[in-house]
C-alpha cells in the first residue's frame, strides 16, 4: 500500500508481532466510530428515559405516604447515579470488562486495542475515557471527529494519551471456502485423470464464493452470474476436455471447481 | 500450493483455533486447563506461519483478511495482561497513588496557587464592589444572605439528605475529572475550574462576613471543606501534569510525554474519587445538622489531615513497583 492514501480509504495499521510477521488490521473510520457512540448514547438514553419517567411519576405530589416518597427519593438517586454513570462509568466499565468493546462497539465490530496490538489495560481504558468531555461529548465532539479524520491511526486526543487505537474486526465466515470434493474415481475415471486447472487465488475465491452462495440467490441472478463467470473463466480451461463440454454454465463451474 | 489445497489442508486447524478462542474469550484463561492452553498456543503458532505463507502467496484475498483477524484475536488473548487482582488493587491504592502525588508536588503547588489567586480576587472583588457577587453566586443564595440567614438551611430542607449527597458527590467528581481532562486543553479548562472555585469561595466568605454570617458559613464548611478543597487541588494538579506534558515535553515526543505523564496523572485523579464521595455525604448529612461545632471542626480537620498524610507519607515501599496492571 502506498503511503499517499486518501483519508477516505480504509486505513490499515501495521503491527509487528513477536512471531515476526506484520499484522495488518483495519483502523475503524469516522463513520463507524460515530455510529458506535450514537448506539451507546441511544442505548443509555432509553434506560435513562425509563428511569426518568418513573422518578417523575413517583415524585408528583399526588401520593404523600412515606412509601411513595421513599420510592421517589430512591428513583432520584438512581437517576443522578445513572447520568453520572453514563458520563464516567459506562465506557470505562465495558471497555475494561469486554476487552475494549462497549455495546455500541460490539454492534459495529469495533474494538479498542493498544497501538502495539495487545489488549487494553484498565489504565488505558481510564485515560481514553476520562478525556471524553474534551473530545467526545457535546460540541467538543467536533474536535474528536476532526482528530479521527486527520490522524494517521484515527486516534482522538484520548487515544493519543492512552496510546490506543480502535480497529474494525473482520467477521470470519469460513463457509465461503467450502469446497466441492474432487469426484471419486469410481463414478468417473475421466475426471480423476483430468489435469488440474490452475486458477489465480482471486479467481479461485470468486468461483467458490459463487458456488457456496448460489443456493441463496434468486433464480435469475443465479443463472446470470453463472453465465458471466463462465465467460470469464472459460479461457482457463483451454486444452482440457472442459473447453468443449456443452454443460450448462452452472454445471460447468462445478466441474471446474472439481479440477482445481 | 494452490489456494484450494492450502485451504483444504489447513482449514480444520483455523476453525479449531477459532472455536478455542471463542471459549477463552468467554471464560478467561484461568478457567481453562493446561492442555487446552498448550493446544491453543500450538495452533496459534501454526496459524501465524500460515499467515506468513499467505502474505507471500495469496495477496489481496479474503483468506488473508480472515487469517489477519484470526491471528489478531489469538495475539490479543495470548498477550493479554493479568486480570485485576486484589493485590494489584491494594498496591494501586497503597503505593501507586501516593507515589504519583509525590512525583508531582510541583503541580499541586501550582494548583494551590491558582486556587488562592481566585480566592484573593473573590475577596477583593466584593470588598471593591458588593455587586460583584452576583457574577458567581445564584440569586436565591444572594437573597438569603442579604436577608441575614444561611442559604444552606433552605436547600437542605427541600432536598432529602441522601439525594443531596448523591447530587453533591456526582457533581463534584464530574468537576474534578473535568479538571483532569481539561489538562488536554493545555491547562486552560483546569485553570478556569480552579480559579472559579477559589473565586466563589472568596466571594462567599467576604459577603457572609459583611452580613454577619461568617461564623455560620465557616461552621458549614468546616466538616467537608478541607477534604473537598484538597480534592479539587489534587485533581487540578493532575490536569496541570497533563498540560505540562503537552507544553513542555522535554526530550520526548509530545505524544510519548502525554502518555507517560497521563499515566501518573490519572492515578492522582482517581485518588480524588473516594475523597469526594466522603465529602459529599458529610456535606449533606453532617454539615447542615445541629451537631456541636467543635465536633464538626475536629471531624473536618481530621479527614483533611488523613487525606494529606495518606498522599504524602504512605506507601513508600523500597521494592520496585510494577507501574502497569
Amino acid at each position: 500500500m502506498s503511503t499517499t492514501t486518501s483519508p477516505w480509504d480504509a486505513r490499515k495499521t501495521e503491527l509487528e508481532l513477536p512471531e515476526e510477521i506484520d499484522l495488518q488490521l483495519e483502523v475503524a473510520n469516522v463513520g463507524s466510530r460515530t455510529l458506535a457512540i450514537l448506539a451507546d448514547i441511544a442505548f443509555c438514553g432509553l434506560v435513562l428515559f425509563i428511569v426518568y419517567s418513573f422518578s417523575f411519576l413517583l415524585s408528583r405530589d399526588l401520593a404523600t405516604d412515606w412509601i411513595t416518597r421513599f420510592g421517589a427519593n430512591a428513583m432520584e438517586i438512581v437517576l443522578l447515579l445513572f447520568i453520572f454513570g453514563f458520563q464516567w462509568v459506562y465506557f470505562n466499565l465495558f471497555e475494561w470488562l469486554w476487552n475494549g468493546q462497549t455495546p455500541g462497539k460490539r454492534l459495529l465490530h469495533l474494538r479498542v486495542i493498544k497501538v502495539d496490538g495487545t489488549p487494553v489495560t484498565w489504565t488505558d481504558v481510564l485515560l481514553r475515557n476520562i478525556s471524553r468531555p474534551i473530545d467526545t461529548f457535546g460540541p467538543m465532539a467536533l474536535i474528536g471527529l476532526l482528530m479521527i479524520f486527520v490522524s494517521r491511526k484515527a486516534q482522538r486526543v484520548g487515544d493519543l494519551m492512552a496510546q490506543t487505537l480502535v480497529i474494525h474486526e473482520t467477521v470470519i465466515d469460513w463457509s465461503i471456502f467450502d469446497q466441492i470434493e474432487p469426484a471419486e474415481s469410481a463414478t468417473s475415471a475421466a475426471t480423476a485423470r483430468a489435469p488440474a486447472i490452475r486458477l489465480s487465488s482471486a479467481q479461485w475465491e470468486l468461483l467458490h464464493r459463487y458456488l457456496n452462495r448460489r443456493e441463496q440467490l434468486p433464480a435469475d441472478v443465479r443463472s446470470r452470474l453463472a453465465e458471466t463467470l463462465h465467460e470469464t473463466l472459460k479461457p482457463l480451461a483451454r486444452g482440457t476436455e472442459l473447453e468443449l463440454s456443452a454443460l450448462p454454465p452452472e454445471q460447468w463451474l462445478v466441474e471446474l471447481a472439481r479440477r482445481t | 500450493m494452490t489456494l484450494g489445497n492450502f485451504v483444504r489442508k489447513n482449514r480444520p486447524r483455523w476453525q479449531r483455533l477459532e472455536t478455542m478462542l471463542g471459549v477463552i474469550e468467554a471464560r478467561g484463561p484461568s478457567k481453562t486447563d493446561r492442555s487446552f492452553l498448550q493446544e491453543l498456543i500450538a495452533l496459534y503458532r501454526a496459524t501465524t506461519g500460515d499467515l506468513a505463507f499467505a502474505q507471500t502467496h495469496y495477496r489481496g484475498t479474503t483468506l488473508l483478511l480472515f487469517l489477519h483477524q484470526l491471528v489478531a484475536r489469538g495475539h490479543n488473548q495470548i498477550y493479554r495482561p493479568h486480570r485485576l487482582s486484589v493485590r494489584a488493587v491494594a498496591r494501586f491504592f497503597r503505593n501507586e497513588i501516593p507515589q504519583a502525588i509525590r512525583d508531582h508536588l510541583q503541580a499541586v503547588t501550582w494548583s494551590t496557587i491558582v486556587f488562592l489567586l481566585g480566592l484573593a480576587l473573590g475577596l477583593s472583588a466584593v470588598q471593591f464592589d458588593e455587586r460583584a457577587a452576583s457574577i458567581i453566586l445564584p440569586t436565591n443564595v444572594l437573597n438569603s444572605i442579604y436577608s441575614g440567614h444561611m442559604w444552606t438551611g433552605s436547600i437542605f430542607s427541600v432536598l432529602p439528605a441522601p439525594v443531596a449527597s448523591t447530587f453533591l458527590f456526582t457533581n463534584n467528581i464530574s468537576v474534578a475529572l473535568l479538571a483532569f481532562a481539561g489538562g488536554l486543553s493545555f491547562g486552560l479548562v483546569t485553570f478556569v475550574i480552579l480559579f472559579q472555585n477559589g473565586f466563589m469561595l472568596g466571594v462567599a466568605i467576604k459577603l457572609c462576613a459583611d452580613y454577619g454570617l461568617l461564623g455560620a458559613l465557616l461552621e458549614f464548611i468546616a466538616t467537608h471543606g478541607v477534604l473537598e478543597i484538597s480534592s479539587f487541588l489534587v485533581s487540578g494538579a493532575a490536569g496541570f501534569v497533563v498540560a505540562n506534558a503537552l507544553l513542555n515535553p522535554g526530550s520526548l515526543l509530545r505524544r510519548d510525554a502525554l502518555s507517560q505523564q497521563g499515566r501518573s496523572a490519572v492515578r492522582m485523579a482517581i485518588a480524588v474519587v473516594p475523597a469526594l464521595i466522603t465529602a459529599g455525604c458529610i456535606e449533606a448529612f453532617i454539615s447542615p445538622s445541629h451537631i456541636p461545632v467543635w465536633f464538626k471542626v475536629v471531624l473536618g480537620s481530621t479527614l483533611g489531615l488523613v487525606f494529606w498524610l495518606y498522599l504524602l507519607f504512605t506507601g513508600q515501599s523500597p521494592r520496585a513497583v510494577n507501574p502497569e496492571i
